[in-house]
């Protein structure tokens, strides 16, 4: 099996505090892995430093078996790989249209036409500002917006925040929907629960360091750990 | 009242260069991060240029050859001095932009000489177009519709090609931008670029109404900073129509109280910042 993303001994800095201790993981092709973690244990600066948004001080990044370290993000991005940042971060006084003109051209299976065949409320709401989209709708441009680099490799940063149950369900069927295409996924994610039913294998993350990983269906039968890591009210959301 | 009328469109033309200064003032100060107080010394290059151009390409060559010219100084200056600051200390831009502004000055001294110079205007364009309002120029209406086709021009590619949108979603949130595989130092690139050609086409067009000095940037860069906080940050519109405001103002204050036309300007901004902080146009939040 080939290797999507080889993250070596990551140290990552932010200013002069040190976040990241080391950090390795991998992502073969064809999977979707988890990162979980508690609040602060460094998940989403591990997906910054490999996004190279915060570059790690130490350590190396291999992309599709290329070496890709210290590469500036939009590099990182056009080389295959499409981020879907915490908090959405969608440009909320520009329409929907716009938003999707935002990304550097490519060529592939992800165009505007395919991307709203995918997302049918995107199109309805194309002449929509950002801002006055619901959180399901945000989250849905946001995964659009990264779709149309045609990427390899889908790094999504807790798609579930905030979002009613119902539509929960929707990104995390979308998120399949993309293994299903092929590309790969590396997932960060607050309900371990819901992470863990779509995983294939699953990292933990606690103070910077890595210090579980394993099969995501091995650490799902880990009831007390997942409960740990979910905190409360992650059992409710749960997938069947 | 033809005398009022008569200040009114002074202030008016006024307010054009002012608002054509704080457009691009805005667009760099947006993208870029950069308050760039060597905007008027690009201003000054752009009419200098043109001047020199004049007689070997005519004014309309000159015209439109001299902001592009302008717009390239500006690219060289983005990518050797400007860009190794980006992610500072804003005072280091400040304090880098501030000498450049001084150094630029000092250069068209040593190259055009420290006095005055006219900007000879096509004859055609000379005539006043009616009796009574004998100020009604050709030069000035030419003015008036050359300034509002380059800006109607800045706003439609804001608005609809990829990199003037990339440009606005940019002012919101770069990194972002760059995390989608855009290169954000050739957009900042071309923005300060697009920034500094408004500033040589108002340095052009002023060339024709007020002459060349070497100090006609300078004297335009501090009403043009307060035309920005009158129409508020982070709004081109604002920028413009606080341009204009303040220049119609100072106008209006100089057929009746001559000597309070400069003061009116900054009055005009203690109000606003009083009464509405963001401007008039500014988004919330923004310096609040």
């Amino acid at each position: 099996m080939s290797k999507v993303l080889e993250a070596e001994n990551l140290h990552t800095f932010y200013g002069k505090s040190h976040i990241l201790y080391g950090v390795s993981l991998e992502v073969n092709e064809g999977e979707v892995v988890a990162l979980l973690g508690r609040n602060g244990a460094g998940k989403t600066t591990t997906l910054r430093s490999l996004m190279g948004l915060t570059p790690p001080r130490q350590g190396r990044i291999r992309l599709f078996g290329q070496a890709a370290t210290g590469w500036a993000p939009h590099r990182i991005a056009r080389f295959g790989v499409g981020y879907v940042p915490e908090g959405r971060r969608i440009f909320g006084h520009l329409t929907v249209a716009d938003n999707l003109r935002v990304p550097a051209a490519t060529q592939g299976r992800w165009t505007l036409d395919t991307i709203y065949a995918l997302f049918p409320r995107l199109a309805q709401r194309r002449t929509s500002k950002g801002s006055r989209l619901s959180g399901g709708e945000q989250e849905m441009l946001a995964i659009a917006r990264a779709l149309l680099l045609n990427p390899r490799f889908l790094i999504l940063d807790e798609p579930s925040q905030g979002l009613a149950p119902v539509i929960v369900e929707d990104v995390m069927k979308t998120v399949q929907g993309m293994r299903d295409e092929g590309i790969a996924v590396l997932l960060v994610e607050q309900n371990a629960w819901l992470a863990l039913s779509i995983a294939d294998r699953a990292y933990v993350i606690d103070d910077g360091r890595v210090v579980h990983e394993g099969p995501a269906s091995e650490l799902a039968a880990d009831e007390e750990r997942v409960r740990e890591l979910a905190g409360a009210g992650g059992k409710q959301t749960q997938r069947r | 009242m033809e005398l009022l009328l008569f200040n009114i469109f002074n202030g008016f033309i006024i307010g054009i260069f002012y608002a054509l200064m704080a457009l691009g003032l805005s667009m760099i100060l947006g993208l870029n991060g950069i308050i760039n107080f060597s905007h008027g010394g690009f201003l000054a290059l752009g009419a200098y240029m043109a001047y020199s151009l004049a007689p070997a390409i005519g004014f309309w060559g000159a015209l439109i050859v001299s902001p592009f010219l302008a717009g390239f100084v500006g690219l060289i200056v983005e990518r050797v001095l400007i860009r190794p600051l980006y992610g500072r200390d804003p005072l280091f831009s400040l304090l880098l932009t501030f000498g450049l502004a001084m150094i630029m000055q000092d250069l068209i001294r040593t190259f055009w000489g420290a006095t005055g110079l006219p900007f000879e205007v096509p004859n055609a364009l000379t005539h006043p177009l009616s009796q009574v309002y004998f100020f009604i120029t050709g030069y000035r209406v030419f003015l008036v519709a050359l300034a509002l086709l380059a800006t109607a021009s800045l706003f439609a590619l804001l608005k609809f090609t990829r990199v003037g949108i990339r440009i606005r979603a940019g002012n919101a949130d770069l990194e972002m931008v760059s995390a989608l595989g855009i290169n954000i130092y050739r957009l900042r690139a071309v923005n300060f670029s697009l920034g500094i050609f408004m500033a040589g086409l108002a340095g052009v067009l002023a060339a024709g109404r007020l002459g060349l000095t070497p100090t006609m940037g300078a004297s335009l860069i501090m009403p043009s900073f307060v035309a920005i906080i009158v129409g508020g940050v982070g709004s081109l519109v604002g920028s413009l129509l606080g341009g204009i405001i303040i220049g119609v103002a100072a106008g209006i204050t100089t057929t009746y109280y001559p000597a309070a036309s400069d003061v009116v300007i900054y009055l005009i901004m203690a109000v606003v910042l009083i009464v509405r902080p963001r401007g008039l146009m500014g988004q919330e939040g923004l310096l609040e």
